[in-house]
């Protein structure tokens, strides 16, 4: 079947009443959760993940995937309206977006920030279905050593562009494939780390861990702010930005598709680094670069639309080889697992359908999404006037709820005030907490290659070389290591960090 | 921050002797592949490096006004984040005996009256609410299983 009849059935499964209410609740909650200050993509999809668990496999995705562009919504309008981001990636939309608000312009923000994201999230989606299809298939010639490589290139990205220091980054995900450790090891099936601890042997879940180190530490440090917020009012008519307004932003809306959707795409990179890229992008070619940081329009929709066709371009690796490049899609592979399906190459031939029909989800839920969450910015406005003395315990009631519901044990509940209180000092200490948490799902995927690699070779290291695929891609991992070490290159990186900061 | 990076280096160094200790206790490798303690092994070893490296640099680099930020909270911040934890922590230890419905009527309700100072009915308001709106969406609508305690709930 080509790709287009798949997609039409894609569509055909995904437009009957119960997928298209499931779409809908997806993008008001994932906005709902979104919205509130600190919680990005990940926390929120692990965080209302058990909504889903009593739903078949298509649904619950479909559910999951506008949770996640939902949110990336949500957190544009946090950082409009209040100036304090929801996650990393709308760190640069506050930085135009709140001065636009400021001379009296949040509607056109908003306006243009869901324009902006529905164009990219329909563009990048589009992306998605032809760069899949082939690097599925072409995956389906990788080998055990070329899975190694490609794991250890994953990593090495998380590693290089996880935060300010590359040490400390590294530190981070050590740690994070140290976890990993924890569990049953698959060489010879010994308990590793479990010290004799039932709930230990199949591993630490990442879900918990997520909202562990991105749920919990946020509330901490919520908590100990004292966070007050003050979101600027905006009236229904005044979120729609003018047709030149619109005109004017035309090609930052069309770069922002195209470097969200091949940053997002890069194992490792996501939405953050997809929407500092673009900013830059947006500010060297404006012509007047100077003005940049007193709210122009163009810095508001070209990084809006390439974190928006990130999300898109994230799901090409997820779904074509089961490697989850960033936090929000490597809870995405936990709810597949968790729903009975095997993440990989094999998912569009074993699941054709599913898959499908999660693809032309997202291109239902875009249009869902500008045409809910427009009308609705006053609502989730007003949310923000909730004192946060009354939205932190909710949340921490949530996170209890999500982390109890994986396997109803108290057990996981401790194990995420655990990583909450790590990924606090995590916090304070500036260590990143991004490169620990895909190191926690690719430490034993990178293991178990590497295993089969060398058991197919009979111990030849050379294996990794002698594969074609496998060396070009150690090749690129030897260019990534010395690139950073030259001081341009350094210095380019330290400007998004400080940025970042 | 140097202070941080020395308490993380000094961390780092425990965590990857701990590795490196445990790894022993697992075969290094197998027939043709590495065995279970291959990585645990590698892992303490780097991260060794790492934290030396760390601490190194906080005596070789020039301290920037960043540096001197403090790791921990101040100490109103100490005591509300504490409190969270603490009544956080009671939660889970207590959450088989009381029941999913009471423990978290019950850390709202000591949140909001101590942590936050609203006073007790409007506190009682809430509790009653937020666990009546957990029952009803989780338990009702969900039909997810929680702990019932021994009031039945």
């Amino acid at each position: 079947m080509d790709i287009f009849s798949s997609l039409m059935q894609g569509f055909a499964t995904c437009l009957t009443p119960y997928n298209l209410w499931m779409a809908a609740l997806g993008c008001f909650f994932g906005t709902l959760v979104g919205i509130l200050p600190g919680l990005g993509a990940s926390a929120t999809i692990a965080m209302l993940l058990p909504i889903t668990f009593g739903m078949d496999a298509t649904p619950a995705m479909i559910m999951i995937c506008a949770i996640y562009y939902g949110a990336m919504y949500g957190g544009s309008t946090t950082s409009i309206l209040v100036n304090v981001p929801g996650e990393s990636s709308s760190v640069v939309t506050a930085i135009e977006g709140y001065k636009l608000a400021r001379k009296g312009k949040a509607g056109t923000a908003l306006g243009l920030s869901a324009i902006g994201s529905f164009f990219a999230g329909t563009v990048g989606t589009i992306f998605l279905v032809f760069a899949a299809v082939p690097l599925a298939e072409l995956s389906l010639k990788f080998g055990p050593a070329d899975f190694f490589s490609l794991m250890l290139m994953g990593m090495l990205t998380i590693i290089f562009v996880g935060g300010k220091s590359i040490p400390k980054s590294l530190m981070s995900a050590v740690i994070g494939l140290m976890i990993g450790c924890v569990g049953t090891d698959i060489v010879q099936g010994q308990p590793r780390f479990a010290y004799g601890v039932p709930e230990l042997l199949d591993g630490i879940s990442f879900i918990t861990m997520v909202m562990g180190t991105f749920g919990i530490s946020e509330v901490l440090v919520s908590a100990e702010e004292f966070l007050k917020m003050e979101p600027m009012k905006v009236k229904f008519s005044e979120l729609f930005p003018s047709f030149a307004e619109v005109w004017q932003c035309r090609w930052a809306i069309v770069r922002g598709s195209l470097v969200g959707f091949f940053v997002g795409s890069l194992p490792g990179s996501g939405a953050s680094i997809a929407s500092f890229i673009e900013y830059g992008v947006e500010r060297s070619l404006h012509k007047d670069p100077g003005s940049f940081g007193t709210g122009v329009i163009e810095g508001v929709a070209g990084p809006e639309s390439a974190n928006n066709a990130a999300t898109s371009g994230a799901m090409v690796p997820l779904l074509a080889l089961g490697i989850p490049g960033t936090a929000s899609t490597g809870v995405m592979l936990g709810a597949l697992i968790l729903y009975g399906l095997q993440p990989g190459p094999m998912l569009f031939v074993d699941n054709g359908p599913f898959v499908w029909a999660v693809i032309a989800s997202m291109f239902i839920g875009n249009t869902i999404l500008i045409f809910m969450n427009l009308p609705m910015v006053p609502l989730f406005a007003s949310l923000l006037r909730i004192p946060y003395a009354l939205l932190y315990p909710a949340i921490l009631i949530v996170c209890i709820i999500g982390s109890y519901s994986l396997s109803m044990s108290v057990f996981d509940v401790g194990v995420m005030l655990i990583f909450g209180i790590v990924g606090y000092f995590m916090k304070k200490a500036d260590i990143p907490a991004a490169p620990m948490l895909p190191a926690l799902l690719l430490g034993p995927m990178i293991e178990r290659s590497l295993y089969q690699a060398l058991n197919l070779s009979h111990g030849n290291m050379m294996t990794f070389i002698n594969h074609p695929i496998s060396a070009t891609l150690l090749a690129i991992s030897t260019l990534m290591c010395i690139a950073i070490g030259f001081k341009s290159v350094r210095k380019t990186r330290a400007m998004i960090q400080d940025d970042d900061a | 921050m140097i202070k941080a990076d020395r308490i993380f280096g000094v961390i780092g160094l425990l965590l990857s002797l701990w590795s490196f200790l445990e790894s022993r206790r697992w075969d290094y490798m197998a027939e043709y592949s590495p065995g279970p303690g291959f990585f645990p092994f590698w892992l303490g070893l780097t991260l060794a490096i790492i934290s030396c490296y760390l601490l190194y640099d906080t005596y070789r680099r020039k301290p920037s006004e960043e540096d001197h930020k403090s790791v921990l909270p101040r100490k109103q911040a100490l005591y509300r984040i504490g409190s969270i934890m603490l009544v956080f922590t009671g939660v889970v230890v207590f959450m088989n005996t009381l029941g999913f419905t009471l423990a978290i009527a019950l850390f709202v309700a000591t949140i909001l009256y101590v942590l936050e100072k609203y006073n007790i009915y409007k506190s009682i308001g809430y509790a009653i609410a937020y666990s009546a709106t957990v029952w009803l969406v989780f338990t009702y609508l969900l039909e997810m299983n929680f702990p019932v305690g021994f009031l039945g709930i």
